[in-house]
Formats: structure tokens, sequence, C-alpha cells
């Protein structure tokens, strides 16, 4: 079992009532798993992203990520937890303009404090692995959506994550540029990757082995 | 990492040209201003710094024994020195130095004469290179002015006398008091004297050439031409020593006061204490009391507590100028930071970065505020009079480290607020673009902005005051027409009868009118004890002035009772005129009880040794004969030809010649005339150096302090101005940015683009109207306190408050203008499409 979510909900005030942005959620994910999240817009799915990665807290409900409880962590330790099992994508990845390809693969590898040649190893792995490696020089806004996303995906990887969280990774991208880089985390998954998506697209969903429901905060 | 934070912070700054530009401007400005200002006082405050023995060496002060004893003075009779030697072993060495006054000094023979008005000319004691350190390039520091008539002098000046030939042992002549020349002659030749010295000599001679005055007068305890100073030993506690010379001056000075005033030295000092104060030499320069000494330059802690003052302020503005360009280019970086923490940067890491970020700026800063200070430094030079040097410095170990501390310190101070602000930013909803619809931390934006700008108007309002206050002066009534008098100086010179060289002047048709007199205004400022005639009457402290009657006609002075003297009267040279105030302090009454209680026929007498009594014949309208920031003292005119009193035949003589305007047509006219009347005194003797001044010229220097630090003052306040603006206009971006797409909303709903200006103008104005609100009390009140230095102050006016306030919005809205024009005139369909 990699994580587990029991009875998780999140609300928020408005206008003196409680208003459910998730509600009694019971989820787990083993190793190994690609899951699909789907539902209409506000339905919660990216706050139940966002939990799972820890950059969103909760108000109620146990989880733990590795046995670890994730809701009795400081801060401070369920950094150093993401930081070293979770990678992330974003629907508009979110790359550092200011910085080449190559430079932004690397930044991970900064934070986790990882010595000047392996960092250089790595991510010439990276760029390998993805075939970017003539693109090492350039900065984001000279590539393509679709090879922009194909960088995300591959600083999401070069920190060797136990599970990725996608937002809506093809969302900025044509169908095309969208198949392929499917085809790459079906690929990973295929590796032992874990993997969440977050998706509109029923076509997105084929890929991954588990299809969540989400609807008004609720799995259904 | 510190590569990769380096690397993100110089491409940010490439991409955003504009910021950075405005960024690095900003803190130049800023830190130039504050390293010109901390050159310039630590040159101040590090003066007479120079001599080995310099942490043992004091001044003796006294109380001011002519005047307000109140009054701390430098100038000591020449039996502080032997009494200190006599009773104060704790003194190592005592010497004094007597001040003469300006003489004329030549050498070579006829054929080939140098002659010079020597101004920094001084007698002193042999021991005085005992006890400071000038520099002596020949001849023995011990012996040099052991004999009578032996005399030192610096290279420079032994240039002047001598050219290349060596000094040492030639001969220079002075001439004396009565005409003859005296011959001294050179023991040593000295480097010239450091700059940062609070005594300025060319020429010291020996003490001991003046011993016949010295031992001839009784006056040992009074003749207060001397300043003391002591070496005292090593380990002395000055307290307890200052304690013990107080005994002194009751224990010696009384045979002094009982054989001049024939008073005891109770009754001459009246009640006050006779103490003597130890002031350390290196504090001399810069102390605020006693004002004068009679050597050298001195300080100004005023100006030294603005200049210090106004250095911290305009760093502050900087500093606070980057705060609010950082983080209103939050917007901007939010997106780094969301990602950077989802990456796994902790809070500090970021922190860590921005604070290095802003350290790099600041360094730039600072190498321009370097570039910028060594520039200015000849224009500042010139402005303050002073010899800063910037290129010392740099060479100077502690003076870098010293920069890379105030480096470090500006970039954690400036990049503090922004560090925590922007790295508070939650990621999820910075990653999702939320920030910009939030007006986070913009209440302390605000504040500093209204801060900026409270200093800004502040200063603004104190300068306009400065100038308005000048400007008030030189407008004054004096009293006196002080326009078109031309003064000639050095008539004592010529000897006791001018009355040819008068006849010469009158005959000039460019004169209308001539008058001799023994001191000219603003600088008349001697005075003697008088008291009045008949009854117990107080003895009290009056000016007084030895003039012929032709004079007050030159300043055209009004009578408001009695006459003038009249020379067809012999008898009129024992008789005096007074001003109104004397009559006053007399205890005569004012203007009003004159026609039943007239001063006029009332005896005035001397209570300094001599009883002579003068009678008066008139009484004249106040007028200012000091600076004007005096009030108006007491004043007593004695006829010049009156031996009766003690000075009678001697001091400093003056012819003022009321110009005639109908005849001098303009400068070069003027010109050739002062050419006249210097070719006629070289006829009389060649030696005397002609001098002139014109008496509206000598008034407005008595304002040259103020006046530079008007100028001082205007160029800092232009600079803090420019520093707020800068700020303002970035604050003016980013709420643009900020507030895009409410301001967008509005327009589609069809406001106008008017509407809109003002809309975001208003945001602006309130801030500055709050910054004016806070600025005015505060400018009152320095200015206020400022104006107290003056006897006669300009009103402080509410239109001056009313003209900063209107001229801060002014500029407030050009800044901001083209922000306001960009914001409304934008398409709004572009930045609502983004949502």
């Amino acid at each position: 079992m990699l994580l587990q979510l029991n009875n998780i909900s999140k609300w928020v005030h408005s206008g003196g009532q409680k208003v459910f942005l998730l509600k009694d959620i019971n989820f787990w994910v083993h190793e190994g798993d690609f899951i699909s999240i789907m539902g209409p817009s506000g339905s919660g799915k990216s706050t139940l992203l966002n939990i799972i990665g820890m950059l969103d807290g909760f108000d109620e409900g146990e989880y733990s990520f590795l046995e670890e409880s994730v809701h009795r962590l400081k801060e401070k330790h369920r950094a150093n937890l993401y930081k070293q099992y979770i990678g992330f994508v974003f629907q508009s990845y979110h790359l550092l303009d200011e910085l080449t390809v190559k430079e932004n693969l690397e930044m991970p590898l900064l934070y986790k404090k990882i010595g000047g040649s392996e960092r250089k190893a790595l991510v010439a792995d990276m760029l390998d692995r993805f075939n970017i490696v003539g693109k090492k020089d350039l900065f984001p806004s000279q590539l393509s959506g679709g090879q922009q996303q194909l960088v995300g995906i591959a600083r999401a990887l070069i920190a060797s994550p136990k599970l990725i969280l996608a937002d809506e990774p093809t969302g900025n991208l044509n169908s095309k540029q969208g198949e392929e880089i499917m085809e790459i985390f079906k690929q990973l998954n295929n590796e032992g990757v874990t993997i969440i998506q977050v998706t509109h697209s029923e076509k997105n969903t084929a890929y991954g082995s588990r299809i969540i429901n989400l609807l008004d905060g609720s799995i259904v | 990492m510190i590569k990769n934070y380096i690397k993100i912070a110089w491409r940010n700054a490439m991409r955003q040209k504009q910021f950075t530009i405005l960024n690095i401007l900003g803190l130049s400005i800023g830190i130039s201003t504050c390293f010109m200002i901390g050159l310039f006082l630590h040159s101040e405050m590090t003066y007479d710094t120079f001599h080995e023995k310099g942490d043992r060496i004091y001044r003796v002060n006294q109380p001011n024994i002519w005047g307000d004893w109140n009054e701390l003075s430098s100038a000591t009779g020449p039996n502080v020195a032997t009494a200190l030697r006599e009773d104060a072993p704790e003194f190592e060495e005592v010497t004094r130095l007597l001040s003469t006054g300006a003489q004329i000094v030549r050498s070579g023979s006829d054929d080939e004469v140098n002659l010079y008005n020597e101004e920094a000319y001084f007698a002193a004691g042999e021991n005085v290179f005992k006890v400071f350190s000038f520099e002596f390039l020949q001849g023995n520091p011990e012996t040099a002015l052991s004999e009578p008539m032996s005399m030192v002098m610096t290279k420079q000046t032994a240039r002047r006398y001598f050219g290349d030939e060596d000094a040492m042992e030639k001969t220079v002549e002075v001439k004396d008091d009565d005409g003859t020349w005296k011959t001294y002659t050179v023991k040593g030749v000295l480097d010239n004297v450091p700059y940062k010295s609070h005594i300025q000599f060319d020429m010291i001679v020996s003490l001991k050439s003046y011993s016949e005055m010295m031992n001839a007068h009784g006056w040992k305890w009074i003749w207060t031409s001397f300043s003391t100073y002591g070496l005292v030993k090593e380990g002395t506690d000055i307290q307890a020593f200052t304690n013990k010379i107080q005994d002194i001056p009751p224990k010696w000075a009384p045979p002094t006061t009982k054989r001049i005033f024939n008073q005891t030295f109770e009754e001459f000092t009246a009640g006050h204490a006779w103490t003597l104060d130890l002031q350390p030499l290196r504090d001399i320069y810069m102390s605020d009391a006693p004002v004068f000494h009679s050597f050298g330059p001195t300080g100004n802690p005023m100006f030294m507590k603005i200049f210090g003052a106004i250095g911290i302020l305009v760093l502050i503005l900087s500093s606070i100028n980057f705060m609010n360009l950082s983080t209103a280019r939050s917007s901007k970086r939010a997106k780094e930071i969301g990602v950077r923490k989802v990456l796994g940067s902790k809070r500090k890491a970021l922190i860590k970065q921005f604070v290095i970020e802003s350290t790099l700026y600041v360094l730039v800063g600072t190498l321009f505020a370097l570039i910028l200070v060594q520039l200015s430094l000849n224009v500042f030079n010139a402005i303050a009079e002073v010899q800063l040097s910037l290129l010392p410095y740099l060479i100077s170990p502690l003076f870098l480290v010293i920069v890379l501390l105030f480096v470090l310190a500006l970039g954690l101070l400036s990049g503090s607020y922004p560090a925590f602000y922007l790295s508070m930013f939650r990621p999820i909803e910075t990653l999702k673009g939320k920030v910009n619809s939030k007006f986070r931390g913009k209440g302390i934006r605000n504040g500093l902005v209204v801060f900026q700008f409270t200093i800004s108007i502040a200063l603004i309002i104190c300068t306009l005051f400065v100038q308005k206050q000048l400007t008030y002066t030189s407008s004054l009534d004096l009293g006196l027409k002080k326009d078109n008098i031309l003064q000639i100086h050095n008539i004592e010179q010529m000897g006791f009868d001018t009355e040819t060289f008068k006849t010469e002047l009158i005959s000039n048709p460019a004169f209308s009118k001539v008058g001799k007199s023994f001191g000219i205004p603003p600088n008349i400022w001697s005075g003697d004890r008088y008291k009045a005639l008949g009854g117990e009457n107080d003895v009290v402290q009056l000016r007084n002035v030895r003039t012929e009657e032709d004079y007050l006609d030159v300043l055209g002075l009004e009578f408001v009772a009695g006459r003038n003297f009249e020379s067809t009267r012999p008898n009129d040279k024992y008789k005096v005129v007074l001003n109104e105030e004397a009559v006053k302090t007399l205890g005569w009454g004012t203007k009003e009880t004159y026609t039943t209680n007239s001063p006029i026929g009332k005896i005035v007498a001397l209570a300094s040794g001599s009883e002579d009594e003068f009678e008066v014949i008139g009484v004249v309208k106040n007028f200012n004969f000091n600076s004007v920031k005096q009030k108006i003292e007491p004043l007593v005119m004695i006829h010049h030809q009156n031996d009766k009193v003690w000075d009678y035949g001697a001091g400093l003589s003056f012819y003022s010649m009321r110009l005639n305007p109908e005849v001098i047509k303009n400068a070069a006219h003027l010109h050739t005339v002062i050419e006249g009347i210097k070719d006629e005194i070289a006829l009389v003797d060649s030696s005397i150096p002609f001098e002139y001044s014109f008496m509206d010229q000598a008034f407005e220097n008595t304002f040259e302090t103020e006046q530079k630090m008007g100028l001082v003052l205007n160029i800092f306040t232009l600079m803090a101005l420019i520093i707020a603006c800068l700020g303002l206009f970035g604050l003016a971006a980013f709420t643009a940015e900020q507030r895009l797409k409410e301001l967008s909303i509005r327009k589609v709903l069809g406001a106008k683009v008017s509407e809109l200006a003002l809309l975001f103008s208003s945001e602006f104005t309130k801030l500055i109207s709050i910054a004016i609100l806070l600025a005015s009390p505060i400018a009152y009140f320095l200015v206020d306190e400022w104006l107290k230095d003056f006897a006669y102050r300009t009103p402080i006016d509410i239109w001056v408050f009313i003209g900063a306030a209107v001229s801060s919005i002014l500029i407030t809205l050009l800044t901001v203008g083209l922000q306001t024009v960009r914001v409304a005139s934008v398409n709004p369909v572009k930045n609502l499409r983004a949502e």
C-alpha cells in the first residue's frame, strides 16, 4: 500500500454555512497503480490531488503515506516526504522561464542537495531518455507545448519519485501531443511508477488501470 | 545553489530592464549620498588626530569675562599658563599661543620686496612643539622659538618670501604698530599644516619677542588674547584634575583685578565662578562651546547633525524603494516561488534566495555609488568647502571591510521584507495565478510610500523656509543703508593723520560721503564696561566704536534725540552718541520717555580702570551693526579723537564711502575708481596692503553657512524626492498590474478613460495627502527650531505648506500619470480573457 485516505473531508465556510469541497473520501493506492480522477468542474478533483500531494490540508480524516500518518506530521516533515517521493506535473507545465531546459531539470536535485557530478549524470540520463538532448540549452519559451510538458515530466521524474501526480497534463495540448504524453505515462507506469492523473478526457482514462469519479466532493 | 540563485537573479534583472534600472538607480543615489555624507562626517570628526600626544592634550577654557559669564571662551590671559605651571604638576607641559592679528611682513631688499599681509600669524611659547606634532622639515623643534625675535614658517610661506632658497637663518621684517620694522630670524621650516587641524598657521614667532609688552601690562589675567594648551601626564584623572585647578583663578587673579579695576576678585566676578575647563584636543574642532577660537576653522555641529540625519534618511528611502519595487514585481515571481516550493524548496531557502538577490543589487548599487561619489566629489568639495577624497579610502582594508558589511547589512535590510513577503506565497494559489487577485502586503507597502513622502515633503518644506529666511534677512531694514558703501581697510597703517587722504577721497565725485571709523558693521565687536553716572548704578557691558561724525552720515543713521558730533565744536571729542538700546541698558528709558526724561546731557562713565566721564549728545535709532542673526546690542559711539579711551590711536581703522550711483555707471567704472584709491594709498606708503569690501556683501557673508547649508539641503531634498518618485513609480506600476482586471471590468461596464484615470490616481493622491499631514508638523517643528538661532525670523506662513502640498501632489500625478494612462486606455478584452 502506497497511500491510504480514510474519511477525508474538507470544507470552507461561506455565508455561515459549511460548504464541503470533499466529503468522506475513502481511497487507497497501491504501488504500480495508474489512477484517473474524473468529474465535472468543481467536483473536487484538484483539491483531492493537492491533498494527496500534501500541498493542501484537510479538516477531517486520516491520510497515511508509506505507513506514515501525514495528518500528524509537521509541515517540515511533510515537505521532506513529498520532496522525496512525489513528483508533480502541471497542466500549464510551470517551467521556470529564466532557466534553460537543463537547468530546469536540475532544480529538484539542487533542493535535494545532490552533488554536482551526480546531478550532471542524472540530467544527462533524463535528457537522453526523453530524447531532448538537443534542446537542453533552450529556454521554455523556445519550445512547443508538448515539448514543454515533456520537460515538465522529466523534471518530475528526475528525483526518482514513487508517485507522480498529474493535474490535467494534456489540458493545454493538442490531441497529437496529448497522445504522446499519455504514451509516456503508460510507459512509465509499465516501468513501475505509480501515477495519479486528474483528467476530463475519457480517452485519457483508457491509459489507466482504475477510475475514480467525483461529484460534488464525493466519490460516486 | 548560490550559482543558481545568482543566475536566476541575473536573468530576471535582464528580462525586466525597467525595474532593474529603477532599482539600481534608486540604490545608487541613496548609497552615494550616504557615502558622501559619511566621508564628510568622518573627515570632520577626525580633526587634530595627527598629533602624536593628541589624546593627552587639553585646551584650558574659561568664562567670557568680558560679557556673558555663562558663555565658555577659549581666550585666556597669559598668566593662566604660568599659574598652571606652578600649581598643576599634572601637566607635563603648558603652552600658550597669542593671537596677534594680521601682520605685515616683508623680505628682500628695496628693489625686490616680497610683502604680504600675514593673517595666519601667531606668537607661541618655546615649548609649543613639545605639545603639538607639527612636522619640522628644517630646524630644531626644541629650540626654534627659544630666543626673542625668532620665528618658524611653513614650507609654502618660506617659498613666498625666499623662493627656492633655503629659508633657514634668513630674516624677515614685521611692521610694528608704530610703523617701524622689526627683524625676525627664521629658525625652522615646517611642512604645510595638515588641513584637518584647528590650528592653522603660516608663521609662528617666539612669544619672547613680546616680552616687553607681556611685562609692561599689569593685565596678566585679563589680557585675553591667549589660548592655553596643556599636555597632561599619562594616567591623569581628568575629572579630579579639573576640580583641583578651579582654585587657581581665585588664588592668582586678585592682584590683576585690584590693579586694573580697583575691584576685589569677588566684585569683578560679581558672583560668577571663574572656572577653568579642560577640553580634549580632538573635541575642539567639532564642539558647540567655545564657539570661537583664534587659530583656524571651527566645525559646525548642527551641520553634522543635519547631514548625518539626511544621510540615514536617504539611505532608508532608497532601501524602502527597493522593497517596494521588489514586492511590486512579486506577481512576476509568484510562479517561480510556487514551482520552487513544489519542487521541494523550504521557506528558509527562498528567503535566503531573495536576500542574496537583494544583496547583489546592493552590491551593484554600491559599485555605481562609489563611481558616482568619485565623479561628484569635486563639486561637493567646492560647495561644502572641504577637501574630501575617496581614493585613499579605497586602498584601506578597514574601509573595504566596512563597505562589505554595509552591503550585507543593507542587502539584508532591503531584502528582508520582500523575502518574507514573497516566500509567504502558497504554491497552489501562485500556480493557479490567484496571487493577482489579492492585495497582500498592500498596507505595508502603502505605509512605506507614505513614510518616503513624509520625509521628502518635510525636506521640501524645510528647504523652502531656509530660502525664505535667507531672502527675508537680506531684505530686512537694518536701520542703516548698507547698499553702495565701499570700505577701505588697513587705514591704521597710514598713521594717525589721514586728513590728506580723506580730502582726496572727498574730492572724488564717485563718492557722495566719506567717513572714518575704527570698526565697520557687521563686525563691531569691541566693548567695555560702563555705568550711568549718578546714584547706585550697575556696571553694564556696552559695545563701542570710535568714529568721526561723517561716518554716521555715510551709514545714514537716524537721530531720535540730540545731534551728531560737530567738527566746529572742539569739546565734542569727549562726548558720545548712543543707540536706543544703550540708553535702555543704562536705565534711561525708551524713545517714548525721552520727552519727559531726555538722555541728552546725561553722563556715561567708563568702569574699567579709568573712570572717565562722557556726556551724551545724541541718540540714534537702533541699527544692526552685527549679523541679523543677533539682537541689536547697546552701542556707544565715541569720537575718534577722544584720547581718554585706552585704545586711543590704536586698532584697525577704515574709510567708508557712499558711492554716488549718478557717477558710477557700471562695474568697470567702479573697478577703475577702486584702482584709483589703491594707487593713492600706494603713494602714501607702498607697504600698506590694499583691501576693500562692500558693506552689503559683508552682511550677506554673515549668512555664508546658512547659504551653504541651504544649497546642500536643496541637493539632498532633490535626491530624496527622486528616490521617493522612483518608489512611487514602481508602486504605481504594481498597482496598475493588480487592478488591471478591476479596471477592465469597469471599462466594459462603461467607465470613461478620464474616470478611470481619476479613480486610479486618487489612491496615490490619498497617500500623498496623508504624507503631507504627517510632514507638516514635523517640518514646522524643525523650521521653528532652526529659526530660533535668528533674532529676526521669517514668519512660518501657511502658504509655504500649501505650496509644498500642491507641488508634491502635482509631482505625484506626474509620476503615476504614465501608469494611469496605460491602465485606463488598455483594451479590456485582453485582460479578461486570461481568467
